[in-house]
């Protein structure tokens, strides 16, 4: 009996261990799990107007037009509200649209916008947004929509953003070891780095 | 029965397997939080603002005296650190443990946020309009000669500011105290250069030999010395590599950096100096006849025998110094902490006449053409003034800004008491320190990286090259972010609406400080560099933006006038045998004076000699220590005949056997968190003895016995034992038992 209840004791270790482990192996790419919550901004930003495709009725905006830092710095950035009002000073057809009379309130009272955060890295994990546009959209001149979303999906036709990728270390690691053409058309390849350092400092 | 026999062994193994499981489930996707932070968000962005990356903001260093040129690293509008302006002449682009601690200052939870008023016993929060309507209604009435102002040093437009609301009260009682000052090394250098302040220069020495001047440590300007050291060391130099002696009873950072250290008797520094005077003569330099006539008495033998350091060791520092020119001859805070501390000064500055150092490492140095701006320089004897004026009730209101004179005043001149005395005190203040607690008005300060202010250093330094005799420089202060807490003040805020009470007409257009100090650069645009026809909007973006104002100085001239005449060393006595210790308090590198003790960087910094952290000690000669029966750790009491303090003893070869040495700047009893209760105040147990003729207190002068309290601790340190194991098992020297350790020999 006794070592019965041992072997028992084993196995059901065991079976925990087995099915902790096999649901934390590598991850695969994306899966409908992966998608993030739904999350509640102040202002139901609709992306798709802006940035969707003209048969969708959008405007085509570049991603980078308004996270103008992307390209710039460590964070893509939220635009101020003075770009937004830039434009929409002389948009006189949307003035009156409850989204756009928000914006002008926020304006008007001088206070910033409290966008929530829809990727949100830990603080042990340094993400560069600029050296990868820099690598893909200025160097190997894919289109921005194909480089934003790599990470971020298919955003043109959302309207808040809503996360799409694991944003693991495991999914980053996934892009980074795979050998890709150095360059858009070059034989040769190479992979993304490696190194804890690189984003762990 | 087996059935319940689940071992404990069975029992862990389940965990083990559970814990596994929880590590592991650990690693999914739990660390990510969407949509639980904010963005940094802003409204409009000036151009030179990109979020993550940092802007920099150049002012001044607020921690210490010596005025160092900063950058504010700037991200996302939060000062993150300082480091040192490049183009500052004094620090050079470097900073110091003490500096970069600043932001601790800044952002320190402890600040006081709202103007207090004090009733009996209890304290309320008031606002600001009530606040200053009470000091108006308070100074009405009330006789200039009765107003009295107790500060640090002070210097540029606050200070200008402060004149004018002293002079709008009728006040002339302005006390500019500091608690650790060179003020008898002022009068010293008055006296034998004809400047107070002259420019050493280490850098261009081939021998330095300091009595007691920690300049790497807290002497002056240790980030402007510490350069010069840097380059005083350099073997490719024309001059070759310099040789540094520390004679001190006490070794100090410098102390320890030297190649020689020489443990001198406590107060016998003057004499030491006058016999190497004589030793230098026999060596075959020529000495002045009126310099002579002093020194021939101090023969090495007498010399020796006074001060404890060997014939031999006279002898050779005679010859390092005839052979080796130029030098440099510096005299410290050791060799002036004495009823005789400025005879001592005196006799340490003939060396440099008789060496003929003057005008070569002892050079002129300029002041700021704008006397309302130039430093009002502190010191103890201005404290003895207040604290007379104070006890014969002289003193209805008293204003206090920058200094904390209750917690470091000796108990012995009962500053405490007096100071309760005056009807009205108000503290400008941006702890609830000592003097603060004391008080029955506080106005709550902004930090030095949010409020506007000029800075005069009094140790100019200058950049190398053509016209450096006649540079001086005014630095500027600036805000390098928004308030941390709202409701606080600049102290040029608080004195411009001050002085709109008294005259609203003349202030009228000035809505702040701010505009106080742009409109007055602007009008001597021409004096601070600019061209008359500039632009003034171009003009202040580009001043504020370097930081730094360049001036043509009035410059100074130094002459070799320092005279033997009317020197006067007292032969040094045997030692009262019931407090047969002589107490040296140290100022350590970072906890200075203790204004900055409520910065938890600093008090974390292990001493750089002792390695302790977090608490005072005291420092004994292991040869004392035995005698006393005292081995580290053990809490021992220090009494002097005004007072006495425990702490734990650290058994020190580098401190002379008669003297005894405890940090200064610990032993808050109010001020934050970080400060009260970690260590003893030494300052009150210090006994009122002052130096002849400036009146400065004599830090030194106190002697202590000690005795064992039974108690004992584990001191709390970095070091481990000398000639230990490092990374791995390698011994890298052989280990020497503290008692055994001869520091003045030669390594």
């Amino acid at each position: 009996m006794k070592c019965f209840l041992r072997s028992l004791t084993l196995l059901v270790g065991l079976f925990f261990y087995a099915s902790i482990h096999a649901a934390d192996a590598l991850p695969t790419l994306t899966t409908p799990d992966d998608v993030g919550p739904v999350i509640e901004q102040p202002i139901e930003f609709p992306h798709f107007r802006h940035a969707g495709d003209a048969k969708d009725g959008g405007m085509q905006i570049n991603c980078m037009y308004c996270h103008t830092y992307a390209r710039r710095s460590m964070v893509a950035g939220i635009p101020p509200i003075q770009k937004c009002i830039g434009c929409h000073q002389s948009i006189e057809s949307v003035r009156d649209k409850p989204r756009i009379q928000k914006l002008f309130e926020y304006w008007d009272a001088k206070k910033p916008i409290p966008w929530k955060k829809v990727h949100d890295l830990p603080d042990f994990v340094r993400f560069n947004h600029e050296r990868h546009i820099q690598r893909f959209y200025f160097q190997q001149d894919r289109p921005y929509q194909e480089v934003c979303g790599y990470c971020h999906g298919n955003v043109k036709a959302m309207t808040v953003a809503q996360r799409q990728k694991p944003i693991t270390m495991g999914w980053c690691a996934s892009c980074h070891q795979k050998d890709h053409p150095v360059s858009a058309n070059s034989s040769e390849t190479g992979h993304g780095p490696n190194d804890c350092f690189t984003c762990h400092k | 029965m087996t059935e319940n026999d689940f071992s404990r062994r069975d029992f862990l193994k389940v965990l083990g397997w559970g814990g596994t499981a929880v590590a592991l489930s650990g690693c999914g996707n739990t660390s990510i939080q969407d949509g639980q932070e904010t963005v940094t968000s802003y409204v409009t962005l000036p151009s030179y603002v990109t979020p993550s990356i940092s802007n920099y903001f150049n002012s001044t260093c607020a921690q210490c005296d010596a005025g160092c040129n900063i950058m504010g690293r700037v991200r996302e509008g939060r000062v993150l650190k300082a480091e040192g302006n490049p183009n500052s002449p004094i620090n050079r682009g470097r900073m110091c443990g003490l500096g970069l601690s600043g932001v601790q200052a800044h952002y320190n939870p402890d600040r006081v946020r709202e103007p207090l008023l004090r009733t009996g016993d209890k304290g309320e929060t008031i606002t600001w309009d009530k606040a200053l309507g009470l000091i108006n209604e308070k100074l009405n009435g009330t006789k200039g000669a009765e107003i009295a102002f107790v500060t640090g040093g002070m210097s540029g437009h606050v200070q200008a500011l402060l004149g004018n609301y002293m002079d709008e009260l009728g006040s002339k009682n302005h006390f500019s105290y500091e608690a650790i000052s060179p003020a008898v090394l002022r009068a010293a250098n008055k006296k034998a250069y004809g400047v107070s302040m002259p420019r050493y220069r280490i850098d261009k020495a081939r021998v330095v030999v300091s009595f007691g001047a920690d300049f790497l440590g807290a002497w002056i300007s240790p980030v402007h010395f510490s350069q010069q050291y840097a380059q005083f060391r350099k073997g490719t130099r024309p001059e070759g590599r310099g040789v540094l002696v520390q004679i001190e009873p006490k070794m100090t950072l410098t102390g320890a950096n030297a190649d020689r250290w020489i443990a001198v008797r406590p107060g016998t520094e003057g004499v030491l100096a006058l016999g190497i005077i004589n030793a230098l003569g026999k060596a075959g330099l020529s000495i002045p006849a009126d310099i002579a006539a002093v020194s021939h008495e101090y023969t090495t033998e007498r010399t020796s025998k006074e001060t404890d350091v060997s014939a031999e060791q006279i002898e050779k520092l005679a010859v390092l110094l005839k052979e080796r020119t130029p030098s440099l001859v510096l005299a410290g805070g050791a060799a002036e902490g004495y009823a005789h501390g400025s005879q001592n000064a005196a006799a340490i500055a003939l060396l440099n006449r008789v060496l003929g150092n003057v005008g070569k490492t002892v050079e002129a140095s300029a002041s700021v053409p704008f006397p309302q701006i130039a430093p009002t320089l502190g010191n103890r004897s201005s404290l003895i003034a207040l604290n007379d004026g104070l006890a014969a009730d002289k003193y209805k209101v008293v204003f206090s800004y920058g200094v904390n004179p209750v917690f470091s005043a000796p108990a012995s001149m009962k500053f405490r008491d007096n100071f309760a005395k005056a009807d009205f005190k108000v503290a400008f203040a941006q702890y609830m320190d000592e003097t603060a607690m004391a008080a029955d008005l506080i106005l709550p300060l902004d930090s030095a990286m949010e409020d506007w202010a000029t800075v005069v250093p009094e140790y100019m330094a200058a950049p190398e090259g053509a016209g450096s005799n006649a540079y001086a420089q005014m630095s500027f202060r600036q805000p390098m972010m928004e308030k941390v807490f709202p409701d606080t003040r600049g102290v040029g805020d608080i004195l411009l609406a001050l002085l709109k009470q008294r005259k609203a007409d003349k202030y009228k257009d000035f809505e702040d400080f701010y505009s106080y100090l742009r409109s007055a650069v602007l009008k001597n645009k021409v004096a601070l560099g600019g061209k008359a026809g500039d632009d003034d909007e171009v003009f202040w973006n580009e001043t504020l933006s370097k930081g730094i104002v360049p001036l043509k100085g009035i410059a100074g001239s130094v002459s070799a006038k320092a005279s033997a005449a009317s020197l006067k060393l007292p032969v040094p006595t045997d030692a009262d045998p019931s407090y047969p210790l002589r107490l040296i308090p140290a100022v350590s590198a970072s906890m200075r004076d203790g204004r900055n003790a409520n910065e938890p960087w600093l008090q974390e910094s292990p001493d750089p000699l002792t390695t302790i952290v977090w608490d005072s000690w005291v420092e004994i000669n292991p040869k004392t220590a035995a005698k006393l029966g005292i081995v580290e750790g053990d809490i021992v009491e220090i009494a002097s005949r005004s007072g006495s303090i425990k702490t734990q003893a650290y058994l020190f070869p580098g401190i002379h056997p008669d003297a005894v040495s405890v940090p200064v700047g610990y032993g808050h009893e109010a001020m934050g968190r970080y400060a009260r209760g970690v260590g003893a105040n030494v300052f009150g147990m210090l006994d009122s003895v002052f130096d002849k003729e400036t009146g400065e207190l004599a830090l030194n002068e106190t002697s202590v016995k000690i005795s064992k309290t039974g108690q004992r601790v584990i001191i709390v340190k970095e070091e481990g034992p000398a000639g230990g194991s490092q990374a791995g098992k390698q011994k890298i020297a052989v280990q020497v038992s503290a008692d055994k350790v001869d520091l003045s020999k030669e390594v």
